[in-house]
């Protein structure tokens, strides 16, 4: 029988390299968490990522924790020196947010979600992880997203590029249409994306 | 205003082993506080079910060690340890291995948009209110509690401690009115009721048992 808990470290969390020194650690699809986001983001270097820079453009509003470390948060334009304890509120979706390691190893946790719906997985989860491994795992990892969210154009977007990178392009092809009848902006962006060379849709 | 807002954990005004972050950011989204225990064997988590109100919850060792015990299996949690309990039933709590431990409680309901609970609500009453209980002075805790009913009249669980402290002063019809109020808004109350010692001088009344049946 499945128990009711489960126990990790973050310290065994995954790490996924996004930019800038980032390193994305995956929390609630791991665990499967439902009602909230959450996700720790570690930078091994000092100057390296730990919150990229972004507004919300969920609209969630955003809770960060640094959990070990020091971080230097720049938040609408403000520097705020942020070591292992802060805890940084983000209530406005639209605040600028960007946080940087100031000692090696630091870890951020953050943890986002709507006042006023309830919560529901991004897209972003699946396709910053199906780019972390081979084409045909990414392939993957992005139908398992489909299959939990649903056709949503992002997904499709991605699930084509990662069947362009793994050599299946009629699949591609007919994700990529589906992805621009969905949001047509995409055309767009798939013009200019080198991972959909030679995918017309 | 300023549309962020910084804090230490160590620096937000702690309320007996918690600390209240929640209502000290004025998070909407998510249930999130923090418990710090400052002696090895204080209690950080109570033991407590989530399942009266379906949360799941996911509990982060900040500072220090922490054990937990889930179900009845001893879990170590040094710093660093995530503990992610999924079924809102199960019965869990922790305590401090170390000085100084604080472990970090986020949850929420999956599906369902996030509401503060009643507790971290009426905590400006319910304080005050457990203070004057411990000391013995129950009819001021009851008094307390109704000046906190007169902001929160939809507060269950702020009528259950009305209605324990009104039995406690000898005030058997407020207690017998507040409880039965209390089980009507939160049905979970009348379970608690059957096992609350708080209760001892009402337990052969008809009127009681009729409340808790």
């Amino acid at each position: 029988m499945t128990k009711p808990y489960e126990v990790l470290s973050i310290d065994d969390l995954d790490r996924i390299p996004v930019a800038e020194g980032l390193e994305w650690r995956p929390i609630r699809r791991r665990l499967g968490i439902r009602s909230f986001g959450t996700n720790a983001y570690t930078s091994e270097r000092v100057g390296g990522w730990v919150v990229e820079e972004h507004v919300e453009g969920s609209g969630h509003e955003e809770l960060y924790v640094v959990v070990s470390g020091r971080a230097r948060f720049t938040l609408d334009g403000e520097e705020l020196d942020a070591p292992a304890g802060t805890i940084v509120f983000l209530p406005e979706h639209d605040v600028s947010r960007k946080a940087v390691s100031e000692e090696e190893g630091t870890t951020v946790l953050a943890l986002g979600g709507w006042p006023d719906k309830p919560f529901a997985p991004s897209a972003w989860e699946w396709y910053f992880e199906a780019y972390a491994h081979e084409p045909e795992r990414g392939v993957e990892i992005m139908r398992e997203g489909i299959a939990e969210l649903g056709e949503r154009p992002w997904l499709l977007y991605h699930l084509a590029c990662q069947e362009a990178l793994a050599g299946r392009r009629d699949d591609a092809r007919e994700h990529l249409r589906r992805a621009i009848e969905l949001d047509p902006a995409l055309a767009e962006r798939a013009r200019d994306d080198d991972d959909l060379e030679g995918v017309e849709p | 205003m300023s549309r962020w807002a910084s804090a230490r954990v160590a620096e937000i005004e702690r309320r007996d082993e918690w600390i209240p972050i929640r209502d000290h950011f004025g998070v909407r989204a998510f249930g999130i506080n923090a418990f710090r225990g400052d002696e090895p064997g204080d209690r950080v988590i109570s033991e407590h079910r989530e399942g009266w109100r379906g949360h799941e919850e996911l509990y982060v060792v900040l500072e220090g060690h922490a054990t937990f015990t889930i179900e009845g299996d001893e879990v170590d949690a040094p710093a660093r340890t995530i503990v992610y309990v999924r079924e809102p039933g199960a019965l869990r709590g922790a305590v401090a291995k170390e000085a100084g431990t604080v472990v970090l409680a986020v949850g929420g309901e999956p599906g369902a948009t996030f509401e503060p609970e009643d507790f971290e609500v009426i905590w400006p009453y319910a304080n005050p209110a457990l203070a004057h209980y411990r000391a013995g002075r129950y009819a001021e805790a009851a008094q307390t509690l109704r000046e906190g009913l007169e902001a929160y009249p939809d507060s269950a669980g702020l009528r259950y401690d009305l209605a324990c402290f009104s039995c406690l002063a000898g005030d058997r019809e407020s207690a017998l009115t507040q409880l039965r109020e209390a089980i009507r808004r939160e049905p979970r109350f009348r379970e608690t009721a059957r096992k609350d010692k708080d209760f001892a001088a009402l337990r052969n009344d008809p009127e009681f048992a009729a409340a808790i049946a």
